[in-house]
């Protein structure tokens, strides 16, 4: 699994379960064998993954004020789903085609307070209209040597302050402001494998103690020194918050 | 100097406004941007001004059409504004982190065992090795974790988030499964050891993860979770080998493959699955299936329907994980993983059956059991436990809440693995004040 999500608002998990080409919905506080509450799935989702050389389904994000499920979905685009959907539902808008730049495998994530859909592809962060839909231009784009911007399995967006906090290139996290996209460098940079020797894969955050966490895994160019191959490490970072 | 009556009522009025505003604006906002303000430590009223006495003034992002802008949001009205990055340096921290969440101890995810030099391998997919141990190697309670006799690892050995190590009962050479990026089966001689290079290795379609091997035709049966397929190579293929066989498609009734066996007395193939299925290539046609065995004729190919298949609530498969067949008895033994068990079935079984056998219970040391062995020469069937750093082994015959004869650990005694795989994603619930992990 590459990406999944928590509904603080509504305390709910959202999942992707890729080879069966759906969206698992689970209480907060679920465990053990417990079904999900929802389940998105059919032929109406339109829910595709895993078709060689494409990407697979397997990142799914939510936006919890606006009710709204965001799924990359094979070829090239997002899926998106009311919150409440279950059973065989269809999106309610998508968002693919190449003038979204929206490419493999996507992480997406939703600034509600300024109504931005962000989608996290091959070193490239669009900023798109939230309810943006088909073949669109993003509104803007971060990208460019100056803004090292990488591509990361998950990533957040912090809206009080209007950044987005993703990986960079050379394996480090940055924020980034929403406001001011282009080839510009993060506000702030954590540089996360070099201080620990592991390379971020996801992104989570805690703004209530002003944490940031990321969790990793190594592989085949990346053996970290410690000789463990799986870590989740957690830093204050109050400066960002 | 005393404060003068008219300025104690206007610093009271503003006071009020404050804090009425502050109401306001609590009530004022949705859950979700109250919850930023909710919880502990967060933005705290820092000051007050006077505001129109006239309408609503309580100002709230719009949620639909136009996104809000800074000054309309309430956040401005609490917060420093947002620096812009074209004319700031970028602020960069270099502080250790406060908290590492890490597994320092083996994860085993399989077990093959080398009846002729009496040893047991172990494939520890958290530390990417593969641990090399006596066969009557016993860790007893209050006993530190015990020591390998070898330890494969290093850069070099292309080990992995590997999930089969198969020993060659003829060779004793030791094959290794790599169950993700790695697309490879390592094959490695039976002496290596430390950061050893594999004699060969070929290369494998992707989420490749069990493997066995008819000692009668020397074909090498590979299962492959997603598209789910059964390869047949030769037992020798190396590099860019094409499979002699391939089983796939619609009627076979593959769905994420794991686990494999094979029957060499019967010749028939055995293949278990956890029912994820899809048509990869036709969006919306996924679907849940109960998990299964299926089974086939060990010369099956292509789009082959099984002979039959095992699958229903009655059989207690629960992500059913290695497989190994006593061609003698026809015994099939399961690594039950998530149902933590060994459950047993016959060669012949069909349909909605139970098991013949269960293994269960806290007396097993079970836990999350992934990987399973039967040595039929001395009558044991080992246990590769995911979820204790441990592998334990049992009478052939052992059925419920049995202990271990022995148990090989490579933990403390009570040790609960992280049980973390290759772990790509993280959030963060911030109602409980936990982090979730997927594996």
């Amino acid at each position: 699994m590459h990406g999944f999500a928590y509904d603080p608002i509504h305390d709910e998990i959202v999942v992707s379960s890729p080879l069966a080409q759906a969206i698992l919905t689970f209480r907060g506080g679920a465990s053990g064998e417990e079904p999900p509450i929802r389940v998105i799935q059919g032929p109406h989702s339109q829910i595709q993954g895993d078709y060689p050389g494409t990407g697979a389904n397997d990142r799914v994000s939510i936006d919890p004020v606006n009710g709204e499920y965001y799924l990359f979905s094979t070829p090239n685009q997002i899926l998106v789903f009311d919150r409440t959907g279950n059973g065989d539902v269809a999106p309610k808008r998508i968002l693919g085609g190449p003038n979204t730049l929206i490419q493999g495998r996507s992480a997406s994530g939703v600034d509600p307070v300024r109504n931005l859909l962000l989608v996290n592809s091959r070193g490239k962060m669009m900023i798109f209209d939230r309810t943006a839909s088909g073949n669109v231009k993003p509104k803007a784009v971060i990208t460019g040597p100056k803004s090292q911007m990488g591509t990361v399995e998950t990533f957040q967006v912090y809206p009080p302050k209007g950044l987005v906090i993703a990986g960079g290139q050379g394996a480090f996290i940055g924020a980034w402001s929403v406001e001011n996209p282009g080839d510009v460098p993060p506000l702030f940079k954590l540089p996360a494998k070099a201080i620990t020797d592991y390379e971020p894969l996801g992104i989570a955050i805690d703004p209530a103690h002003k944490e940031v966490m990321f969790v990793a895994a190594a592989s085949a160019r990346s053996h970290p020194k410690s000789g463990i191959m799986a870590a989740v490490m957690t830093f204050s970072w109050p400066e960002i918050f | 100097m005393r404060m003068n009556k008219s300025k104690r009522r206007n610093q009271g009025r503003r006071i009020l406004v404050g804090v009425a505003t502050l109401a306001l604006g609590l009530f004022g906002l949705s859950s979700f941007q109250r919850l930023w303000l909710d919880a502990p430590g967060s933005a705290r009223l820092m000051s007050i001004q006077d505001i129109d006495q006239t309408g609503d003034a309580c100002y709230r992002p719009v949620s639909t059409d136009s996104p809000a802008s800074p000054e309309q949001s309430l956040f401005a009205a609490f917060e420093t504004p947002s620096v812009y990055a074209q004319d700031a340096a970028t602020n960069e921290v270099n502080r250790p982190p406060v908290r590492q969440l890490m597994d320092t101890a083996p994860t085993y995810s399989s077990v093959g065992v080398d009846l002729a030099h009496d040893e047991v391998y172990l494939q520890d997919s958290n530390l990417w090795s593969i641990r090399v141990f006596s066969r009557l190697d016993n860790t007893k309670p209050g006993e530190p974790p015990t020591e390998p006799r070898r330890i494969i690892r290093g850069e070099h050995t292309a080990l992995q988030f590997n999930s089969c190590v198969w020993v060659d009962p003829t060779t004793a050479d030791v094959y290794s499964v790599e169950n993700d990026t790695g697309n490879i089966i390592a094959v490695y001689p039976r002496e290596a050891t430390g950061d050893a290079v594999p004699k060969r290795t070929l290369t494998v379609t992707h989420r490749a993860y069990a493997m066995t091997v008819d000692p009668a035709t020397n074909e090498l049966y590979l299962s492959v979770q997603f598209p789910p397929q059964i390869a047949v190579y030769s037992k020798e293929a190396s590099g860019k080998d094409k499979p002699l066989r391939l089983i796939e498609g619609p009627n076979t009734g593959l769905s994420d493959s794991h686990g494999i066996a094979v029957d060499s007395k019967r010749k028939l193939l055995f293949v278990n699955n956890w029912g994820n299925i899809a048509d990869l290539k036709v969006a919306g046609t996924g679907r849940f299936e109960a998990p299964s065995i299926s089974v086939y004729d060990l010369k099956a190919d292509g789009d082959a329907r099984p002979l039959r298949v095992i699958q229903g609530p009655k059989t207690q498969m629960d992500w059913p994980g290695a497989m190994s067949i006593d061609q003698d008895s026809g015994d099939i033994y399961v690594a039950n993983d998530v149902g933590q068990s060994i459950i047993v079935f016959r060669t012949n079984d069909q349909g909605d059956v139970a098991p013949s056998r269960v293994i269960k219970g806290p007396k097993t040391r079970l836990v999350y059991p992934v990987g399973v062995f039967l040595d039929t020469k001395n009558k044991e069937v080992w246990a590769a436990n995911f979820g204790n750093s441990s592998a334990t082994v049992y009478p052939m015959m052992a059925n419920g809440d049995v202990e271990p004869l022995r148990t090989i650990r490579s933990a403390d005694e009570n040790k609960t693995s992280l049980k973390f795989g290759k772990t790509e994603a993280i959030v963060y619930d911030s109602k409980r004040e936990q982090v979730l992990v997927p594996n």
